[in-house]
């Protein structure tokens, strides 16, 4: 979706972003080193990461914008567990975007590549 | 004080938000497909306690999580397989096999009871971590409510996708006919279909704390988000690349 996103709107990124690349994600992405942050902090259950990376990214973007990627953060704290729980497959694994993203990620490498047969 | 009442959070958090959270909390109370309203509070609460739970922190170590022995650290109001399926689905959800949820159903856990959990404690979740994120206390869980559960399973059903059966994506008729559109249905949006229910509260939540379906066709920016698709992209794979989310 990062890459679609992007796609769409002409937009050169580093999807090196998602590894946690701090550099990557300041590249063609508003506030992208704080949000990265503000995600990976959460995702990582680091409550004093976290309260550094919400201050950083409230002062940065302020408080709608603290407000939204919580939300989006939040909701994909809740994805991966429906994917994994019920062992659902990609959708299109031989489509060319997604082979080429799961590539550059390694993710291969996840334990749930096992329920789309890899 | 009303349930989920931002207003003095000082984070202008949009009232849609409030709104479904509250919404949810109800729907959380009442009796549910396969789950009695005291059950589904009872699940909730787990997902929470697995969160500190010993047994499970030692299991997210070993090489492999099904040959650890011990007990939960639980309420001890739902069945030991309940226990155990909400524990995993929150602190070691990518571990789960096949062979385990079809374990559960020689355990008392059916497919249906199964999937309706899932869809409990990921909404619970969602919107504890939403509050986590912003440095909220969590809401109270609501008091359940009486009444007796429906059982209801939809007419059609497939087993093609997963380790339980979905609605496919012609199947979205009848009672069904507001899940999806157009006969066609990502995965992860049939995943919860077996307890439509689920899918419609995982909808209604998704809508306000990420897109709603339509939305999704917006790779540019949605008119009532502070921050544009990218910036949503970014903290999605972020937080999917750490909970090693291949989907």
């Amino acid at each position: 979706m990062l890459r679609v996103s992007a796609q769409t709107t002409g937009t050169e990124i580093d999807l090196n972003a998602v590894l946690g690349d701090a550099a990557g994600a300041a590249k063609g992405i508003a506030l992208g080193p704080e949000l990265m942050n503000f995600a990976e902090s959460l995702a990582r259950r680091d409550a004093d990461a976290l309260a550094h990376s919400r201050a950083a990214l409230l002062a940065a973007g302020g408080p709608a914008v603290l407000v939204d990627a919580a939300g989006v953060a939040a909701n994909f704290q809740r994805m991966v567990r429906i994917a994994d729980s019920i062992g659902i497959p990609v959708d299109d694994l031989n489509a060319e975007t997604g082979r080429a993203v799961r590539a550059a990620l390694r993710l291969s490498e996840f334990p749930g590549a096992r329920n789309s047969g890899l | 004080m009303a349930a989920f009442d931002y207003s003095d959070a000082g984070l202008q958090i949009r009232p849609d938000i409030g709104a479904a959270h509250r919404n949810y909390w109800q729907t959380l109370a009442r009796p549910g497909s396969w789950w009695t309203g005291s059950e589904r509070v009872a699940i909730a609460q787990e997902s929470r306690n697995a969160l500190d739970c010993a047994l499970c922190r030692r299991r997210r170590q070993a090489l492999s999580p099904y040959g650890m022995a011990g007990e939960h650290d639980h309420d001890r109001a739902l069945p030991e397989a309940a226990v155990d399926a909400v524990h995993r689905v929150v602190t070691d959800q990518g571990r789960i096999t096949r062979r385990y949820v079809e374990d559960n159903v020689g355990r008392g856990l059916s497919k249906e009871a199964y999937v309706e959990l899932v869809g409990v404690v990921v909404a619970v979740f969602s919107i504890d971590e939403f509050h986590r994120a912003l440095g909220l206390p969590l809401e109270p869980l609501p008091a359940p409510l009486p009444g007796a559960i429906s059982r209801y399973r939809p007419a059609h059903l497939r087993e093609d996708i997963g380790f339980v059966p979905t609605v496919p994506p012609d199947g979205a008729v009848g009672p069904e006919t507001d899940l999806w559109k157009g006969g066609r249905a990502a995965n992860v949006i049939r995943a919860l279909s077996l307890v439509p229910d689920a899918l419609r509260d995982w909808r209604a939540l998704a809508a306000v704390q990420y897109l709603s379906f339509e939305a999704m066709a917006n790779y540019v920016k949605d008119a009532d988000r502070a921050i544009d698709r990218m910036q949503m992209e970014l903290v999605a794979g972020r937080v999917s690349a750490i909970n090693e989310c291949f989907y």
